[in-house]
């Protein structure tokens, strides 16, 4: 199995500020890639070079074995993408905007409206062809973007966080449609801020912070790396304070996640009977503890060095950092 | 290259489709200029073929520039833009092809104000095919003219600012209301630097003359100068800006 993608010391710096630093990677073909990183990592930045919006000061990539700054118009002929914000005309149909893709990608006319139509109808959009995109909901311009992005039957098709702002059941609906394209062959590249949507989706992960590489495996192998400390979720039956229990023993860390708490236990202490003399003395008790497996967010926090209340609200904003990527 | 043109000429029919077949844009290529022309233009002592160029190119002007220059600004903002640069198509061709969409709508606003002036000034129009090739051009350099305004620019207002700063000066400068001729020495010197003056000059020719002259052979050159210019400059500047 070749690359489709190959990376090798990518550095981009704008004035001051190096939005990516050196970063080296390869993306098999026929996989799933998932990129992921805080906000202002270096994400979009990465996907803006391989796509031949942005230029590396230095360092080569190369998509589909063309050499991305040298022969730009054949990488942007064999790739499709997915930007964050869906780019579709709101003025013009659903199949107008289908339609115009595969003229910019030089889709045979006589093929155009078959492909189009044949698109609606996988993507769940056949009965809103002749509507403005105006009228269509979020899920179904989202649909509606990826779907233009595959016009012109991409190798490669790169998916800038492709279900950030949509409801539950479009957001499962658009991971099968990855699943389904990845299984006709087409390799995904993959960034999220939804870490078990790239549990689910991706073959390999490579996390990236301040424009580095910090980890490039499998999701299980990154998860396997979080040893050592075991996590332990739990809700009481009434509010306690939370300062008291980063003051147990073995305690290292605590979150509030919602109506629970998480903690980092380190050692092998009694934990549990410590957490349920704490509630029992201030009044509670607890309702629910589960003793979690490392999952991806942890391995994430853990190599990013971020909180979870960041990730999960997204409000992850590095010092000094003005790119969206 | 064949394939670059076909791919701007697609680029150049969905923005007509997209932005100018609305009815606001028409009202405000005829009226605005028609507004000008009323205050300053008719109580001057022009003769009717210089009155009807000078309305016909401000009306081109007016109606090439304002859409393009917010087009691709408004693009740019919606990520549409970034839709057509991450095609198989050069940054180049992506603009020739804005730049033919907005050049398409000149003509349109052109004939509309064309016909009801020359049939009530009672004009004559020696060469019609001459008119429209000098409309043609004229609208092409006008919205290439629009698409630099548009690459300095982030947001619409900024655009409209820049737009209406190129146009107002040009309108009054490019022998629209007063005849170059009769301006003072600098005023006409800085005249021949203006797009505008070499539309009127290219219209009168046409409105006087059955075959193209030479003065109106000229004219279009450097409309067509100017119009490679201007994209050349867009070009690099939003190089610039978007690498």
């Amino acid at each position: 199995m070749g690359s489709a993608i190959s990376v090798n010391s990518l550095t981009k710096r704008y004035d001051d500020l190096t939005a990516l630093n050196g970063i080296s990677f390869d993306v098999h073909r026929g996989s799933v890639f998932g990129l992921l990183g805080p906000n202002g990592a270096g994400k979009t930045t990465t996907i803006r070079i391989l796509t031949g919006l942005t230029r590396p000061n230095s360092g080569e990539a190369t998509v589909l074995d063309y050499n991305v700054a040298e022969e730009n118009q054949l990488v942007k002929s064999k790739v499709g993408v997915v930007p964050e914000a869906s780019n579709i005309y709101e003025e013009m149909t659903a199949l107008g905007n289908l339609v115009f893709s595969g003229e910019l990608y030089g889709v045979p006319s006589s093929e155009r409206k078959s492909r189009a139509m044949q698109l609606l109808e996988v993507f769940n959009l056949a009965d809103r062809a002749r509507d403005t995109v105006l009228g269509l909901s979020r899920g179904m311009k989202r649909r509606l973007t990826i779907a233009c992005a595959l016009m012109h039957r991409p190798e490669l098709l790169f998916l800038d966080e492709p279900t950030t702002g949509l409801d539950v059941q479009s957001a499962h609906q658009l991971r099968d449609q990855v699943r389904r394209l990845n299984k006709e062959g087409v390799t995904i590249f993959l960034t999220t801020h939804y870490l078990e949507e790239a549990d689910q989706l991706c073959n390999t992960i490579a996390v990236i912070n301040w424009g580095r590489i910090v980890a490039l495996d499998s999701p299980e192998n990154l998860k396997a790396s979080v040893t050592g400390d075991r996590v332990v979720e739990v809700s009481f039956s009434a509010p306690v304070p939370e300062d008291g229990l980063k003051r147990l023993p073995g305690v290292v860390e605590v979150y509030k996640l919602g109506d629970k708490y998480r903690l980092r236990l380190a050692g092998e202490g009694d934990s549990v009977s410590d957490l349920v003399e704490y509630a029992r003395n201030r009044g509670s008790r607890i309702a629910t503890i589960n003793t979690l497996k490392p999952s991806l967010e942890d391995a994430f926090l853990k190599i990013t060095g971020t909180t979870p209340d960041e990730v999960s609200r997204d409000k992850v904003q590095p010092r000094q950092r003005r790119m969206d990527g | 290259m064949r394939e670059q043109l076909e791919r701007a000429l697609y680029i150049a029919r969905k923005d007509i489709r997209v932005y100018y077949l609305k009815a606001p844009n028409f009202t405000y290529g005829l009226l605005m200029p028609l507004a000008l022309y009323l205050a300053f233009g008719v109580s001057g002592n022009l003769n009717a073929a210089t009155l009807i160029s000078g309305l016909v190119s401000l009306v081109v002007l007016f109606g090439a520039t304002s859409i393009e220059a917010v087009a691709i600004v408004s693009e740019r903002t919606s990520g549409t833009f970034e839709r057509l640069l991450v095609a198989p198509v050069s940054l180049r061709w992506v603009l020739l092809g804005k730049a033919l969409g907005g050049a398409a709508f000149g003509p349109v606003l052109a004939i509309l104000a064309l016909v009801p002036v020359t049939l009530l000034s009672g004009a004559q129009v020696a060469g019609h095919i001459a008119v429209l090739v000098a409309v043609a051009v004229s609208s092409f350099a006008f919205a290439c003219l629009g698409i630099v305004a548009s690459a300095y620019s982030k947001w619409i207002p900024e655009a409209q600012m820049y737009s209406n700063f190129l146009r107002f000066p040009m309108a009054f400068l490019g022998g629209a209301f007063i005849s170059v001729e009769s301006m003072p020495e600098a005023l006409r010197l800085f005249s021949r630097f203006l797009p505008l003056t070499y539309s009127i000059e290219a219209l009168k020719e046409a409105m006087a003359y059955p075959l193209p002259t030479v003065t109106y052979l000229l004219d279009l050159l450097v409309l067509v100068a100017f119009s490679a210019g201007c994209l050349l400059w867009a070009e690099r500047v939003l190089r610039k800006r978007l690498a």
